[in-house]
């Protein structure tokens, strides 16, 4: 990330000296502005969201999605602890409901508990990284969110087109993130050998819902 | 049908809440602290990413960018407004978001290229995004195949964003 950064703030940057010098600063503050306007539109989201979430907990619904998700999860990521487990199954119940927010610090503490010690990422790991990169969500609150305050007529319409968008996206990634951990260990085969099983399972666990 | 979806079932989740005597005012106000602090901690991110994101878009780069880009994008199928979005997305989400509202504001937010848009940014991620904070707490430096594989899989399902929209 710090290069990517890098690389696009130094050729931004140079192309302005070059083009446009006196509009160089006013456009940095410009971002923070967008920066801290957007932020505004967040807290709202996140206020209704982090509000229902901690709701659907007290009436028990995340322990039932906890249910619902654990022979997935248990099938997707072999041979993690318990409590990997459940920090995984909370996780995806996060994203499931578009709280990225809340999904995040759920993530890093099931990244955490995955870690082999070693300075490599471990095949389950990149798993749970290539799940979250293609977003699980049922629904796109925040989209919906800001279609809304957009004008649309219908915000939520997209509701079913993004969810038929992230299945494919989430069981392309699945097979090749499973793909390649077959290649890159070969020898132990047997490990790493049935992405078929699960992705039908997800699929399942999807209409229960 | 899908109009119904998200309040009917916060109202079902309401109506539950109430039935077993959870306290609803409560759990709001919890809500919308916890909320508060979210953001508050991932204001700096945003922050930082936008400052490049502006300086990117407004610098004219990123329209050079998206113009080497669109000839592969429109042979794909995904209109070449949409260009700008592609390449900020797994960069930045709150980036997107920002063009995302951009796009809106242009074509109007009905418009077929802003359902597109909506799509594509409700079924990715910010692949470079998670990729830092995820492991941010683990010894793990090298990510190996875990990159690449999150964005090919975004692309498809941005191409699949954009055919499905037609449709549906």
């Amino acid at each position: 990330m710090n290069l990517v950064f890098t690389v696009m703030i130094l050729a931004s940057l140079i192309m302005l000296v070059v083009v446009a010098p006196e509009s160089a600063f006013s456009i940095m503050i410009g971002g923070a502005n967008n920066a801290l306007t957007l932020a505004f539109t967040l807290i709202a989201i996140y206020a209704i969201w982090l509000s229902i979430l901690s709701l659907m907990d007290g009436i028990g619904l995340n322990k039932a999605l906890n249910k619902l998700f654990r022979p997935l999860t248990k099938r997707l990521f072999k041979g993690e602890s318990d409590i990997a487990l459940e920090y995984i199954t909370l996780n995806f119940s996060a994203n499931l409901l578009g709280m990225g927010g809340a999904a995040t610090p759920l993530g890093i503490k099931a990244m955490e508990c995955m870690q082999d010690g070693s300075n490599k990422a471990t095949d389950n790991m990149i798993l749970f990284m290539v799940i979250n990169s293609t977003s699980i969500q049922l629904i796109p609150a925040t989209i919906i969110g800001l279609r809304a305050s957009a004008g649309s007529n219908a915000p939520s319409d997209i509701i079913l087109p993004s969810l038929l968008a992230t299945l494919i996206s989430t069981v392309t990634g699945v097979i090749l993130a499973k793909l390649c951990a077959l290649f890159t260990h070969k020898k132990d085969k047997a490990e790493s050998v049935e992405p078929r099983k699960p992705l039908f399972a997800v699929v399942k666990a999807r209409k229960k819902i | 049908m899908s109009k119904y979806i998200l309040p009917v079932f916060i109202l079902l989740v309401i109506v539950v809440a109430f039935i077993k005597k959870v306290p609803i005012y409560d759990n709001f106000v919890k809500g919308s602290k916890e909320s508060l602090s979210i953001v508050l901690s991932i204001f700096p991110y945003i922050c930082a990413v936008l400052i490049a994101v502006e300086l990117f878009s407004l610098s004219g780069l990123n329209a050079y960018f998206a113009k080497i880009m669109s000839p592969i994008l429109t042979f794909l199928g995904i209109p070449e407004e949409l260009c700008e979005l592609l390449i900020i997305r797994p960069l930045s989400g709150n980036g997107s978001l920002a063009i995302l509202e951009d796009i809106y504001k242009t074509h109007g937010a009905d418009a077929y290229i802003s359902r597109c848009a909506s799509v594509i940014v409700g079924a990715s991620e910010t692949v470079f995004y998670v990729g830092t904070v995820y492991f941010s707490t683990t010894k793990v430096k090298k990510l190996r195949y875990a990159i690449p594989i999150s964005l090919v899989s975004c692309y498809i399902g941005a191409i699949m964003a954009c055919v499905l929209c037609k449709f549906i």
